[in-house]
């Protein structure tokens, strides 16, 4: 079977990542051979493969290679789960940013350099981020400004100034600017106070103003492409250094508190009683037990309360949740009780992260990185069904093609609950009803098993997908 | 890999750099004059100092 080149991996000619048999590889071109040997050579890998900063790989034999350009493959460590920085929270992206400036830091005591500074190239992997792009770093040509300024600064200060500074929910520019947010956009939306923040003032509004100064003039002397003797032999390490830690400063100085919102208070407001939600639990725990499963995802996961209870069977959950402070409180678990297993995504079920980029393939949908094994929609039907209109049978539909089975939580209309969806509306559900919901899942699942939940009207399901989910 | 740093990022960090090295400059002068100037006054004055 030949070398298939991964979607995102055609930019850099460097090297690139592709697939063979299944396996993941690297392989680095003939014109970037002195540059990863001098990376290698300068022991920076090392330390930072064992810091757990780089994502380790293996040298494999060159005839795994996918052309004939190559002088060196890698395979590198497996990411369980690629996410990317649209679905991430706060706190993840700020951690990103660190690990990127700590990597530029220490590239630079080595006399190296990071080529870029793309969000792309940290994953989060055991609960931390980690980067995963081995042909980013290369020795550093004295005097010479860091190219992946702007670049940090458009993945990752602007739009972490704008979640803290405007509205968290401002990280979704970054799904429509794959190539970050713009400067000069960053500059415009900001709050006049930020002009007062010697950081934001320089690496934001002063940048967004000199990139509009010298937009004609190309990067080299009388813009002929040269480097010119400045921007040549301008940046001693020195100030190279200071510019990371003047960044770091300014991104350690951004915060955002996840405030009180309906779902992140949604394990402490719900309408559960302690014995039911007990009862969901083992329900819960039960299932998977039976299941064998290595991946779970959670969908509309809170907090992770049950996304905890699942990772008690299985190794990798990934949490989902539409609400960034909720995701932003599971992250911070996650850190502090250093918990491996349990990776917390923003997600939009009823607008779910779509296939992006050139000809579409370069960043994956969340379908495309299905199927999973096990699929938990805890009190999440509801309010696909009843709060977004979504009939029960596409609901199950698509369910069906991103797990391969499903633990399904079905909430009555006497819930109160969905009482209160229906409040103010009109019930133009006469389907959903616990005959309605079956029907409509039996379409896609092997309905397995379903369990009452103790202590209220609810009940939850264990069903298999049907083989023939590709419509 | 190999992205456009554009001019004006360039030139920021060249600024930014000799701004730094400027104050880095003064505040060696700076180091030096003091230096200068006491050990022109009579030792007993500077270690009372």
């Amino acid at each position: 079977m030949g070398a298939e080149a991964l979607g995102a991996s055609y930019r850099d000619p460097s090297g690139f990542v592709y697939t063979r048999d299944g396996a993941l590889y690297r392989q680095v071109n003939r014109v970037f051979e002195g540059h990863y040997k001098a990376f290698l050579d300068s022991g920076l890998y090392a330390e930072l493969v064992e810091g757990r900063l780089l994502v380790p790989h293996r040298e494999v034999s060159l005839d795994l290679a996918a052309s004939p350009e190559a002088v060196a493959v890698l395979e590198p460590e497996r990411v369980p789960f690629i996410s990317y920085p649209y679905e991430w929270s706060f706190g993840q992206l700020r951690d990103a940013a660190l690990l990127t400036l700590d990597l530029q830091e220490r590239a630079l005591a080595r006399g190296l350099t990071l080529r870029d500074a793309s969000a792309y190239n940290v994953q989060f992997v055991g609960g931390r981020p980690l980067f995963i792009d081995t042909l980013s770093f290369e020795p550093r040509e004295p005097g010479a400004p860091w190219a992946g300024y702007r670049q940090f600064c458009e993945h990752f200060l602007v739009p972490l100034v704008l979640m803290s500074r405007v509205d968290v929910r401002l990280s979704a520019l970054l799904r429509s600017h794959l190539e970050g947010i713009p400067l000069d956009l960053g500059s415009r939306l900001l709050p006049r106070g930020t002009w007062l923040r010697p950081g934001l003032l320089f690496h934001v509004h002063l940048h967004a103003m000199a990139q509009r100064r010298y937009a004609d003039r190309g990067s080299g002397a009388e813009g002929r492409g040269e480097p010119s003797a400045a921007t040549r032999r301008g940046v001693s390490p020195a100030a190279a250094t200071g510019l990371v830690r003047s960044l770091r400063g300014a991104v350690q100085s951004l915060d955002w508190t996840p405030a009180g919102t309906e779902w992140a208070d949604y394990t402490a407001d719900n309408n559960y009683s302690n014995a039911a939600a007990d009862s969901k639990r083992q329900a819960v725990i039960e299932f998977l037990r039976g299941l064998e499963a290595r991946t779970a995802w959670d969908l509309g996961a809170n907090t992770g309360e049950y996304s905890r209870a699942a990772r008690q069977v299985v190794p990798s959950v990934i949490a989902f949740d539409i609400d960034p402070a909720a995701v932003e409180r599971n992250y911070r678990r996650v850190k502090t009780e250093n918990e491996t297993g349990i990776l917390p995504l923003l997600l939009d079920l009823t607008n779910p992260s779509p296939a992006l980029g050139w000809a579409h393939r370069e960043r994956q949908s969340l379908e495309e990185r299905g199927p999973t094994d096990v699929l938990l929609a805890l009190a999440v039907v509801h309010h696909l069904a009843i709060g977004h209109n979504l009939p029960l049978e596409r609901v199950a539909g698509f369910l069906a093609r991103v797990g391969r089975s499903l633990i399904i939580e079905f909430v009555p209309k006497s819930d109160s609950q969905v009482r209160r969806l229906l409040r103010d509306r009109a019930d133009i559900f006469p389907d959903y009803t616990r005959e309605g919901f079956e029907a409509a899942f039996r379409g896609h699942f092997r309905i397995e098993r379903a369990v009452p939940v103790a202590e209220s009207e609810r009940t939850l399901y264990l069903m298999t997908a049907l083989p023939w989910q590709d419509t | 890999m190999y992205i456009d740093p554009t001019a004006g990022s360039l030139m920021l960090q060249v600024l930014a750099a000799a701004a730094l090295s400027a104050v880095a400059m003064f505040s060696r002068l700076r180091e030096v004059l003091k230096h200068f100037f006491r050990s022109l006054l009579p030792r007993r004055w500077a270690q009372k100092r």
